[in-house]
């Protein structure tokens, strides 16, 4: 699996137009230098044996020096993706959330007048373009009112010792609330909408009938019974939502000056920096094979008849 | 390609022969390109309204759209492939001195593969610029430059357009607006500024922003723009470029020419590196010949007139192949001095390596600079602190440089007090003006830079190898129109590649002409082209050789 995706970024950051040096190569270089860094990178070799060497890396965990930074790639790709990690979890857990709560309750209330004034609210917020919604909250919440600050993971000239520290200080946290709201805002629509239409035919299944039959309170119905059958192809959703998002996440990156894998990523890609390109989409790759995991470990824990299978 | 335009100038031959009169054929459709507006608004603007004018010359003018890598691909790799560009110089301290534009520019021993991209060959200039790069006596070479400055009007090798200026602002309650250095060229954004800036209440720390990711914090690489701001805090040079464009002394406290090879400096008492260390002339005669040997590639262009390098007592020594009057702007100024006791065992061990000194990067620079290094957390800030021991002690507690792509929050950042020195605006500078009129507390300054932007002819595909119908081109346009319409007032027009920035230099004689479609259909008419049915041809027997 891992192999195919490997195999895949490296053909097409080769088949890309442009010369991946032009934008390093000063044109004052003489010749000799100008050879002498193509040979440096591997890039007068002909193709095959550039992959046979970038396979032997990879399979000792060595992901290349980025043209660009002269730096390897492997540490660069390991500093960011926590950022990228962070954000993304913490935005998909308050999407995650409020979509099925939300989601639940809407389906309760089919056909009153809060589902009818809530469904095009939720489609009016999930429609909003990320750049647009990320420098209305900017405008707002911190230029107007000064409540978050603008930018980065952390107040200039501040310091902590590794990742825990800085993840669980209050500075960090009043710098990711805005990200975070902006990409939750953003993807609250996909599990709240899946949630009530699982809800809605989950509640006309049989079980669900038997279960009022029984006399049970309408509040054990919806939530034992129906919500937790409803919940699986959201759990799903989630998985598949989370490597989606960290590619993704290169608007709000951007917008709030994340350092994250996201913008790091589109650097790359532009400025021609195949290996840092490369190793990024690799993380990302591993991050989602993970996820997917996770959310079939998770479905046997929700629903024990496919573990049983 | 070179067979074939030897074919085609047989062939005008004989047909110039066989027939008496032959009227010179149409000229075909020019291409100007130009990069994305979304890029490159200002770029993108003026090359509609230059196009818009040779269109009523009767030139059928094609715009090509194009991202930047594609532009420089074709520009600088093949060189016969296009016809006119937009294009820019863009100002560096070390182009304080003009030699390193007029000459690489123009020169023609840099036609083939160097920086005279458009084939210019003019052996008159090739004498000016070459005497002005030997001559020593400043009065002398001033003269020198103003006529090649007079020559390049007459011939019009580019059509210039304008110098920009650039903006940058500060929050005048943190800083006081008085302590800004405003240097010539470069504007306030600098290492004067940064030393001298002055805190007026309870921050005590510059936070500036700049779009750009930092590549390397390395004394013996030129890498990306923003990062020279912090090489310049952290290393000394033995001369520093002044706000008033020329090199003063810094680490070095004297300089005297011994003769015009010659130059002796002595070295400031009492420097240290940043990690307590004393610095030595031996450190920098180590730091020189660290760039002439092979580990520091892109430093080595700048000492390659150095014969010998003489230490004795605090005093080094430089003996120089060829007399330049540029040594002291382009290497004096430019080498930072770095510590042997750190550089040599990491040169000895590269030199066994295939990587050079641009692939390593020290955990903790040290350097013996103004600002000490403190921290560096990826893609996100730079934190440096004021070396208080310094001759030249900053004012500021810390230098911190925050990474922020978005142009539209630093702007935000800057009236809320997140960052408060806007070191990097890519936007319009309409906008901080506006800004600055609403909001009491912001400081805008704007400086006519030593950069300039302009439209390059292509002199390997006729007709840009006439002067006359690159004249006739270049004053077709007004450019107080481009000022106002692409610039938006924030620019100066311009006639010539020495900018009135480096006010010593800049002959202000070549910036009077007149301009105007007939002023251009005059000089086209004299010349011998001829418009006819709207289409503006060739004088009498010339033929297209390029048409496709």
């Amino acid at each position: 699996m891992l192999w195919a995706v490997a195999t895949i970024l490296f053909l097409m950051f080769r088949l890309m137009p442009s010369n991946p040096l032009a934008a390093y190569i000063d044109p004052t270089f003489t010749e000799e230098q100008q050879q002498a860094l193509m040979a440096k990178f591997g890039l007068d070799r002909p193709l095959w044996e550039q992959y046979f060497i970038y396979l032997k890396n990879l399979l000792q965990g060595e992901l290349g020096d980025s043209f660009f930074y002269r730096q390897p790639v492997g540490e660069r790709v390991l500093e960011l993706l926590p950022n990228t990690l962070i954000l993304t979890f913490s935005s998909l857990i308050i999407a995650y959330a409020f979509g099925i709560v939300v989601g639940a309750w809407l389906a309760w209330k089919r056909d009153t007048i809060a589902e009818r004034a809530a469904i095009p609210l939720v489609l009016t917020t999930r429609a909003m373009p990320e750049f647009w919604l990320g420098m209305l909250l900017l405008a707002v919440f911190s230029f107007t009112l000064g409540w978050f600050p603008a930018g980065g993971t952390r107040s200039p000239g501040s310091e902590y010792d590794g990742y825990l520290a800085l993840y669980t200080s209050a500075d960090f946290l009043s710098h990711l609330v805005l990200p975070a709201l902006t990409l939750a805002i953003y993807s609250q629509g996909l599990p709240l909408l899946l949630m009530r239409s699982n809800m809605l035919e989950v509640m006309n299944e049989d079980f669900v009938t038997m279960a009022r039959i029984k006399g049970l309170s309408n509040w054990t119905v919806v939530v034992r019974h129906a919500a937790r059958n409803a919940l699986l192809p959201v759990m799903t959703s989630f998985a598949i939502a989370v490597g989606y998002q960290i590619q993704g996440n290169v608007v709000v990156e951007t917008v709030f000056s994340w350092p994250g894998l996201g913008r790091e990523l589109v650097n790359a890609v532009s400025a021609s920096d195949y290996p840092l390109a490369q190793g990024a989409f690799l993380m990302i790759a591993i991050v989602v094979v993970l996820m997917n995991l996770l959310a079939d470990l998770l479905y046997s824990l929700l629903d024990p008849r496919v573990s049983h299978a | 390609m070179r067979k074939l335009l030897g074919m085609a100038v047989l062939l005008a031959g004989a047909a110039i022969a066989t027939q008496a009169y032959a009227a010179g054929d149409k000229i075909r459709e020019i291409t100007l390109m130009t990069r994305p507006q979304a890029a490159q608004p200002q770029e993108f603007q003026f090359v509609q309204l230059i196009a818009q004018e040779w269109r009523k010359l009767g030139l059928d003018v094609k715009i090509d759209v194009m991202p930047w890598e594609q532009m420089a691909d074709l520009v600088w790799y093949n060189r016969d492939k296009w016809d006119t560009t937009g294009w820019q110089m863009v100002g560096r301290p070390e182009r304080s001195d003009p030699d390193e534009l007029i000459y690489n520019l123009f020169h023609s021993s840099t036609a083939p593969k160097g920086y005279n991209f458009i084939g210019y060959s003019n052996p008159e200039l090739d004498a000016t610029v070459e005497a002005q790069r030997v001559e020593t006596d400043p009065d002398k070479r001033q003269e020198l430059l103003y006529k090649a400055q007079s020559i390049l009007a007459e011939d019009q090798p580019n059509l210039m357009l304008v110098h920009p200026k650039s903006t940058f602002a500060f929050d005048k309650n943190v800083w006081d607006p008085a302590t800004a250095v405003n240097q010539g060229g470069i504007g306030i954004r600098n290492t004067w500024t940064f030393i001298q800036m002055e805190p007026l209440g309870e921050q005590k720390d510059i936070i500036l922003n700049s779009s750009d990711n930092i590549q390397g914090i390395n004394p013996l690489w030129i890498s990306g723009g923003t990062d020279s701001w912090i090489t310049e805090l952290i290393w000394d040079r033995l001369l520093r470029i002044g706000p008033d464009g020329l090199p003063q002394p810094w680490a070095a406290e004297s300089f005297e020419w011994l003769d015009d090879k010659t130059i002796k400096l002595t070295l400031r008492d009492g420097m240290m590196w940043h990690d307590g260390k004393p610095v030595t002339v031996d450190d920098v005669k180590f730091s020189f010949e660290a760039a002439m040997g092979d580990e520091a590639p892109m430093y080595k262009p700048f000492v390659g007139n150095i014969e010998t390098i003489e230490t004795d007592g605090n005093t080094i020594t430089f003996k120089l192949k060829n007399a330049t009057a540029a040594f002291l702007t382009a290497s004096l100024a430019k080498l930072n001095i770095i510590p042997k006791h750190v550089w040599e065992p990491v040169l000895t061990d590269l030199a066994t390596k295939e990587d050079n000194a641009e692939d390593y990067q020290e955990p903790a620079p040290i350097g013996s600079g103004p600002f000490k290094f403190a921290s560096w957390t990826t893609n996100e800030e730079i934190v440096l602190e004021a070396n208080k021991d310094h001759f030249a002690p900053p004012k500021a507690e810390r230098w911190i440089l925050r990474i922020v792509p978005n142009t539209e929050a630093a702007i935000g950042m800057l009236r809320s007090g997140e960052i408060n020195f806007l070191a990097d605006f890519s936007g319009d500078p309409k906008i901080l003006l506006d800004l600055m009129q609403q909001d009491g507390d912001l400081e805008v300054v704007s400086t006519v830079d030593m950069g300039f932007r302009y439209v390059a002819f292509n002199h390997r595909r006729p007709p840009f190898n006439d002067p006359e119908f690159r004249k006739a081109l270049s004053y077709a346009i007004n450019r107080d129109l481009i000022v106002g319409a692409a610039f938006r007032g924030f620019a100066v027009k311009s006639n010539s590649v020495i900018s009135p920035a480096l006010g010593f230099w800049h002959n202000d004689a070549v910036n009077s002409f007149d301009t105007g479609s007939d002023v251009a259909k005059s000089i086209l008419e004299n010349a011998g082209y001829e418009i006819k049915g709207g289409a503006l041809h060739y004088p009498d027997g010339m033929t297209e050789t390029l048409a496709e």
